[in-house]
Order: structure tokens, then C-alpha cells, then sequence
């Protein structure tokens, strides 16, 4: 007695959509739910259901606006800014060594490297008294700013240091698209008198554009959620002009426990990752 | 059962205590050193036979330790018994009910809480309830070069006017371009909403009253046109904007600085073996600004007893018996931390151990609690990100009182 097939279909998913449902969508459902409440912890009163007053309160609120907007700069700029950086180190990597190892191995260092970790690291690099990227433009005769004092180069010292670290994401990617095309495409080229740079663009890029359209997917979705980097370098600061929309909510939920409004926040964080990240896979099937 | 077993619940039924003790968990932040307060608590075991007390060390800074307890005690565990607050905490803690209050414990709350510095009984008690007890108390101190005051024939100064006029001289005169005039904290951390305070109070002004907003926009503008001056004028080092509460220390320690403005806990750094400026330190209170009078920040920890305690009353004894002149004096004699108790401050002993408690007095009666309320960690956001984009140069003192006062009504009205 053999079960019907769409019986048979619906005992088999049911484990993976319940293991779904436990960790995707009742989370989500119960923020968006939170989102709906007023809901402090310092206020001692009850949570209060206020419907969409707190998305009200979002529109209105300069800071999530100024967030937002500082969200957007690192995410235009960290994403071309990685995949130029990790594609000029994928191809040094797929360059023909004799060792390929400590080559494969350096691409990896900026990974493995905690996000905190990073951060620290390049607050220091960029103090203005001790840091070495001031020892360095005075030794070559340039003005030392005070990076940290001016909103642009704060900026700039964070997306610098954004783009380093996930340029090595960027190129593990790139190097593995790189070495699934094949030599002979490009000694088919040469013999059509293709130099380097048009071999590059003509062969290169078309057949890594699978590799690329991947890379940029996660680094989008890790840009719009940037937090660590700028947290453990500015705070935010100078003011907030460096204060990310993740840094907001951050800040919302664990130091102001204000419950219902860093809900609110995340509902529209995760409703614009789900935008971008539509958009990306329309790219991809067009592509396949 | 396999023999192996029976040999572990062997083990674990001895390792029982005979009677049904009542084991206490209380919890300090890690930049206070344990022994003390473990000598204090076993002061505490002995007076109260049966009753354990064990410590947990948790966070560097006041603000890990607040997001540690705000996870625990937003979760309703009841692991913790009684726990250490920044001054700034119990107004929030007593809002989310996360303490218990205390007044049948104490009799009357107000003649209880007349022992301490007045400041004190100010931020432990919410609406009428005694909701903590002081620990032991801090303020903001100005440091200053004794050595290099003396060369020049100078007093401590008392006023920020003055201060600046005293730095030129010492600047002029020492040829050291290593050496910084003062050095205050301006990073957006928690020290530069007193930095803000300092000379915002100093005018008369307060920020709140009775958890109304009370901003004075024009003494705003001045205070924190005050500091925006030294820095010009080259008293204060340009990157303030970078500076948080130990880079101070370092710079006055590394003898880089001539005044400080900072916490008590410099002064044992500053006379320690590895110190530059070991045995030229003098401690003097703030300066005012120019017609106002001297006031300082008020610092502290209090100990609060869990509203999740499996132990309230015992939770409170513990509260009651850490609050006391007797473990305060020990605070003070083992780890110079600053009592809460007025007397103690003559006390023979305490000064034998801290001789610059003579002079701290007068820098505690000074100091004035921040503002009061369950909202303080949005007042404080305000205040400091503002203090930070001001010093930084990207606001000008009037727009960031301007902004300042604007995010400030929409947290208190």
C-alpha cells in the first residue's frame, strides 16, 4: 500500500519546513509582531499595541535617516571598492607560482581576521598621534589629518579598512571562478593577436561574471549590515556621522531596551536586504 | 549502577553542604579588584552563618557591565542576587523593576540615607523608594603638575579662564612641544557627558528636574563654547575628539599633560613605580567658569539586590551590610576607593592610607549627580555625541546646542 505522492511529498519536506519555520520565520514573524508594540523595558509598563505608529516615528527621525544614509555610502563604495581589490588579488593568485600555497594562504589572512578585531586594529592605525598611516604621510612629507576629527575621513578610514578586509572574501570567490577557465580560451586568443587587457575583458570578465554576480550578492547584504568596523573605530562618531543603520538598532535595543522601536528599525533593515537581494537573484537568472 | 557511578554520587552527595545553606551570587564589574570585596563579603559569611556569597567579574567598562545585567536581568534569571551599579543605573533599573526596593528594610528612608553624601541619597532614591545603597563613591578631580605650578609660582586654578592662562605661561616657559595643557575626554564615551556637565552646571544651570527637561540652550552654547576655545587657543590637545577616559590617564601619567580632568582612579596610577610624574601630583577642585562656582561629576557604584533573587531578604542583608561605614573604611584602607560616608574622610586610618582624601572632600561635596532618570542612557547618547561632533570640529558650539536641546525634548519633556 504505497502512499498517494503528494502525501508521500509532504511527509518528506515536513522536517525542513518546520526546522525553517523554527529558525526563519518565527523570528521574523515575532519581530515584525514586536515591531507593532510599544515596548520599553525602562518604562516599566506593559507592552501597548500602537500599530504602525513606530514606522511613523522612523519616517520622522533624522538619526535613522542620517544612519541610513551613512549605510548607503559604505555599501556603494565598500562593494565596487572590494571587487576591484579582490579581483586584482585573485589574478596575482592565479598567477602560474611554483609554490602556490603562501600565496593562496596570504589571500586568506584578511578573512580570518575578527571583524572587532579589524576595527581596533585600524583605530589605531589611523590615531592621529601614534598611528602608522600618520608616521607614514609625514615620512613622505604629507599633511597629517586628524581622521577621526572630520566626518569624511572618518568615512574614509572605515570604508578603507572595510574594503581591505573584505577584499580577500571578494577574491576567494573571483580565484575560484578564475581557475575554472580554461587555458586554452586564452591561448586560442593569443593566437587571434589579443593582448593581456583585451583578453581580460573579453574572456575574463564574461566567463566570471557567475563569480562576480555571487560576490556581490553577500558582499551587499554584509555592507547594508555593517556594524563591527565602524562600531570598534568611531562609535559612531564624529556626532553620528558615522553611525550605521545595524549601529542604530544596536544601540535601540541594547542600550535604550527600547523593544518595540529597535523592532521596528530591523523590519526595515530586512525588508531592504530582501529588496536588494531580489534584485540580485533577477540578475543571476538572467544570467544562467 | 556501575561502580564508577555510585562514586560520583558518592562524591557529589559529601560535597553537599550538611545543612540547607543559602549560597548568595553577587556580581562587580572587573575594573575593581576582587580581593576586597571578597574580604568584605566573607565579613559578611561570618556575621551570617549558613549564607555563601560567591562573586561573579564581569565587564571592563560601566557600559558592558549595564549590557551584561540588562540581558541577565531582561530575561528574569534570578542567577544573580545583588549587584554593583554605576550611579547612572538605579533610576532605569527601578523603572524595569529589575531592583528591589528597600525601604521596609531601612525604617525611615530619609533619615537612613542622611549617613551618606547627600548626592548619593539623591540618585538611589526613586520617587520616595529607596531603590540601592552606595558602594563607594568617585567625582571628577583636576589634576595638576604640582612640580611644574611651583617652578612658575602658580596656584591650582579656578577658573577655566585662568587655567588656560596658566598653561600659556608653563607652554612658554618649558619649550617642550611634547607637552599638552589639559587633557579632558571627548570621544563619545560615557566622561564626555560630565565634560559637557562640568561647565554647564558650574553656570547654575541643571539639565532636568524631577524628570523635566530644564535645558538652558545659551549656557549650553557657552559651556561647550569653553572648551572648543582651549582647544584654539592651544590649550587643550587638537585631537581631543579622539580621546576617551584612560587615554587621560596615559598623556597625564606619561607626564605628556599639565592638568588632567578625571576620575580617582588616576591618583594611584600617578604614584605608582612606573609613573613619570610620581610624587609631583596635587588633586584641586574643577574649575569654574569665569563668575560661576566650582562644581564636579559624581561618580560611584551602588549595590542593588536582584527583583529575580530566589533570596530577597537575604539579598537585602547583603545590600545593607556592603553599605556600612565599616566595609567602606575597608574600601578606602585596601583600595583607596573614595567612602561614601562624610566622616570617614577625617578617619585617622583612612587617612594614613589615602593622605590625599584630606583633599578629595572637598572635590565629592562638589559634585552633582547626572540627571535622574530611566531614560538617562538616551540623555547620555545625546549629550555625548553632540560633546564629541562639537570638539570635533564639524558643529559649531551653537548648532550643537541647538541640536542637543531639540533630541533632548524628545526624550524628556
Amino acid at each position: 500500500m504505497d502512499p498517494k505522492p503528494a502525501v508521500l511529498a509532504a511527509v518528506l519536506l515536513a522536517p525542513a519546513f518546520l526546522l525553517l519555520a523554527l529558525i526563519v520565520v518565527y523570528p521574523v514573524g515575532r519581530l515584525i509582531w514586536t515591531s507593532l508594540f510599544e515596548l520599553n523595558l525602562t518604562s516599566g509598563l506593559p507592552a501597548e499595541f500602537t500599530g504602525i505608529s513606530n514606522y511613523v516615528l522612523v519616517v520622522q527621525d533624522p538619526v535613522f535617516w542620517q544612519t541610513l544614509t551613512n549605510t548607503a555610502v559604505i555599501t556603494v563604495v565598500t562593494v565596487p571598492g572590494a571587487l576591484v581589490a579582490g579581483m586584482v588579488l585573485a589574478l596575482i593568485a592565479n598567477l602560474p607560482f611554483r609554490r602556490p600555497w603562501p600565496v593562496r594562504l596570504a589571500l586568506l589572512v584578511p578573512w580570518a581576521m575578527p571583524l572587532a578585531f579589524t576595527g581596533l586594529i585600524s583605530a589605531w592605525f589611523f590615531n592621529s598621534q601614534y598611528g602608522v598611516v600618520n608616521d607614514l604621510l609625514r615620512r613622505i612629507g604629507l599633511p597629517q589629518p586628524i581622521w577621526f576629527n572630520s566626518a569624511v575621513l572618518s568615512m574614509a578610514a572605515i570604508c578603507l579598512t572595510i574594503i581591505w578586509k573584505a577584499s580577500s572574501f571578494v577574491a576567494m570567490i573571483l580565484f575560484a571562478g578564475l581557475q575554472t577557465i580554461p587555458r586554452e580560451l586564452y591561448e586560442a586568443a593569443d593566437v587571434d593577436g589579443a593582448g593581456r587587457l583585451r583578453q581580460f575583458w573579453s574572456v575574463t570578465v564574461p566567463l566570471l561574471r557567475p563569480a562576480i554576480v555571487v560576490a556581490m550578492i553577500f558582499r551587499t547584504i554584509t555592507a547594508l549590515q555593517t556594524f563591527d568596523i565602524p562600531f570598534t573605530m568611531t562609535r559612531g562618531g564624529p556626532g553620528n556621522t558615522t553611525r550605521t543603520l545595524a549601529m542604530y538598532i544596536y544601540q535601540n535595543t541594547v542600550s535604550f531596551l527600547d523593544l518595540g522601536y529597535s523592532s521596528t528599525l530591523a523590519v526595515v533593515m530586512f525588508l531592504i536586504s530582501m529588496a536588494v537581494s531580489v534584485v540580485y537573484l533577477r540578475q543571476i537568472r538572467a544570467t544562467t | 549502577m556501575p561502580p564508577g557511578l555510585r562514586l560520583i554520587c558518592l562524591a557529589l552527595v559529601l560535597a553537599l553542604p550538611a545543612r540547607a545553606d543559602t549560597v548568595l551570587k553577587v556580581y562587580v564589574s572587573g575594573q575593581i579588584a576582587t580581593p576586597v570585596f571578597r574580604k568584605a563579603l566573607d565579613r559578611f559569611e561570618a556575621a551570617n552563618p549558613g549564607t555563601h556569597v560567591q562573586i561573579e567579574v564581569g565587564g571592563a567598562t560601566s557600559e558592558e557591565q549595564a549590557q551584561y545585567l540588562n540581558t541577565v536581568l531582561s530575561a528574569g534569571d534570578s542567577s544573580l542576587d545583588a549587584f554593583l551599579l554605576d550611579i547612572v543605573r538605579p533610576a532605569q533599573f527601578a523603572a524595569a523593576k529589575w531592583v528591589t526596593p528597600m525601604n521596609s528594610a531601612i525604617g525611615d528612608p530619609k533619615q537612613f540615607m542622611k549617613q551618606y553624601l547627600p548626592e548619593y541619597a539623591k540618585a538611589d532614591t526613586v520617587k520616595g523608594e529607596v531603590v540601592a545603597l552606595p558602594a563607594f563613591a568617585d567625582a571628577m578631580f583636576l589634576y595638576y603638575r604640582k612640580d611644574l605650578l611651583d617652578k612658575y609660582h602658580l596656584q591650582p586654578p579656578k577658573t577655566w579662564d585662568e587655567l588656560a592662562t596658566q598653561v600659556k605661561t608653563i607652554l612658554a616657559g618649558e619649550h617642550d612641544p611634547t607637552l599638552e595643557g589639559v587633557s579632558f575626554q571627548a570621544k563619545a564615551i560615557e566622561g564626555a557627558v560630565c565634560t559637557f556637565l562640568l561647565p554647564y552646571w558650574s553656570m547654575g544651570n541643571s539639565l532636568e528636574q524631577d524628570g523635566h527637561l530644564t535645558f538652558d540652550r545659551e549656557a549650553a552654547t557657552k559651556a561647550l563654547t569653553m572648551w572648543v576655545n582651549l582647544v584654539k587657543q592651544g590649550v587643550a590637545p587638537k585631537n581631543v575628539a579622539e580621546i576617551a577616559t584612560d587615554d587621560t590617564r596615559k598623556d597625564f601619567q606619561a607626564g605628556k599633560a599639565i592638568f588632567a580632568v578625571l576620575w580617582a582612579y588616576g591618583w594611584a596610577d600617578f604614584q605608582g613605580p612606573d609613573s613619570a610624574v610620581r610624587g609631583k601630583v596635587g588633586v584641586a577642585v574643577l574649575p569654574a567658569m569665569t563668575g560661576g562656582r566650582s562644581v564636579s561629576c559624581l561618580g560611584g557604584w551602588q549595590w542593588g539586590a536582584s527583583a529575580y533573587s530566589k533570596h530577597k531578604p537575604e539579598a537585602v542583608k547583603l545590600v545593607k551590610f556592603m553599605s556600612t561605614p565599616d566595609i567602606s573604611k575597608l574600601l578606602a584602607v585596601d583600595a583607596s576607593l573614595l567612602p561614601v560616608f562624610p566622616s570617614l574622610y577625617h578617619d585617622p586610618e583612612v587617612l594614613k592610607a589615602d593622605p590625599w582624601f584630606a583633599d578629595a572632600l572637598a572635590v565629592v561635596q562638589t559634585a552633582r549627580t547626572r540627571p535622574v532618570t530611566p531614560l538617562y542612557n538616551q540623555v547620555s547618547e545625546i549629550i555625548r555625541t553632540t560633546v564629541n561632533a562639537v570638539l570635533a570640529g564639524t558643529q559649531t558650539p551653537e548648532q550643537g546646542a541647538a541640536q542637543m536641546g531639540a533630541q533632548l525634548r524628545r526624550v524628556l519633556h
